[in-house]
């Protein structure tokens, strides 16, 4: 037998109602989300707001999908652990590869600003 | 997170734990998705970096992609996530064919989906004459967008096998650890594409 934490069983019958209509209403809100950001790249303000604001949007629609449609929210901690770890992991190397290029020493010798330099 | 309560009301689902009280199963695929995160963040990386440089006379993404279509086709798939989530709530119930009709949309949604993908990647081809080696372009971003659209082919066929699987004899609730874990699978594709069609697709635009 298992004793593993599982969410229907958490919920109970009431609690399976509950969580049919977190689930449509939050795939609802994954659907707005999703539409503001089309919105978003047409309203001429300020690049970087424009960008930040899409990084957000998509942060929130990934942790609400993470959290409620994975179950992380009613899994064990550890499931969270888990996954955090492989999640930080794969992030950190994505940031830490494209700060890296952003040097000037890795930049490609097809780069316009190096060709920008050559000419001058 | 887990109640005593909850731990005490499971004793209906004969899954093999380890000795933290997670299935084995589930298990598996949390760790199989924490290292999918890793190869999707160099293949996303992989594709920013080359678009931090572009080569001159490259092909330019805002007159190559169809964000109606993208959208569309990403609409499409937050869809398959609530359905792939009303699955899992009703094996979790016992509902067997309320499971089945879950199963089916899921897979559906998923197959526009993929049907997107191969239509938008024949126009780029056929139209826009964006191949994998005709530029930097081209190959990341077919080498990410193709890895993910087999991410979601293989989550079709794993949706259909479980579909056949559950008119074997004796599949009910217990077997919701299965379902619980192809979920997980398919949410993860969701998150992927989620951070794709950002990166990949709407900052081009700003």
């Amino acid at each position: 037998m298992s004793t593993v934490a599982h969410p229907a069983a958490a919920v109970g019958h009431d609690g399976d109602e509950n969580r049919f209509q977190i689930y449509v209403q939050i795939a609802m809100l994954l659907a707005v989300i999703t539409g503001i950001e089309i919105v978003a790249i047409y309203i001429p303000l300020a690049r970087w707001i424009i960008f930040g604001g899409l990084v957000v949007l998509s942060l929130v629609k990934f942790l609400f999908v993470i959290f409620y449609f994975m179950h992380l929210k009613w899994d064990k901690p550890f499931c969270t652990v888990l996954f955090m770890i492989g999640l930080a992991w794969g992030g950190g190397t994505a940031w830490a590869l494209v700060l890296l290029a952003r040097a000037d020493a890795s930049r490609p010798l097809t780069s316009p600003a190096n060709e920008q330099a050559e000419v001058r | 997170m887990s109640s005593p309560a909850a731990t005490v009301a499971i004793d209906h689902h004969h899954d093999h734990t380890t000795s933290t009280g997670i299935p084995n199963k589930k298990l598996l695929l949390w760790a199989f998705l924490a290292s999918d995160c890793m190869f999707f963040g160099t293949l996303i990386s992989t594709h920013l970096i080359y678009r931090l440089h572009p080569v001159p006379g490259g092909p330019d993404p805002r007159h190559i992609f169809s964000i109606e279509l993208t959208s569309f086709s990403t609409f499409i798939l937050l869809m398959s996530s609530l359905m792939m989530a009303l699955a899992v709530n009703a094996i979790q119930k016992g509902n067997v064919r309320s499971m089945r009709a879950s199963l089916l949309t899921t897979a559906f949604f998923g197959a526009i989906f993929v049907g997107c993908q191969v239509y938008e990647f024949h126009h780029f081809v056929m139209e826009k004459h964006l191949t994998i080696s005709n530029s930097l372009f081209g190959s990341t971003f077919y080498t990410l967008t193709g890895t993910h659209g087999i991410h979601v082919s293989i989550g079709i066929l794993w949706l259909m096998s479980m579909y056949f699987f559950s008119f074997k004899k004796g599949f009910s609730e217990r077997n919701a650890v299965d379902v619980d874990s192809m979920g997980l699978y398919w949410h993860f594709v969701d998150i992927v594409w989620i951070v794709i069609f950002t990166a990949v697709y709407l900052l081009e635009f700003i």
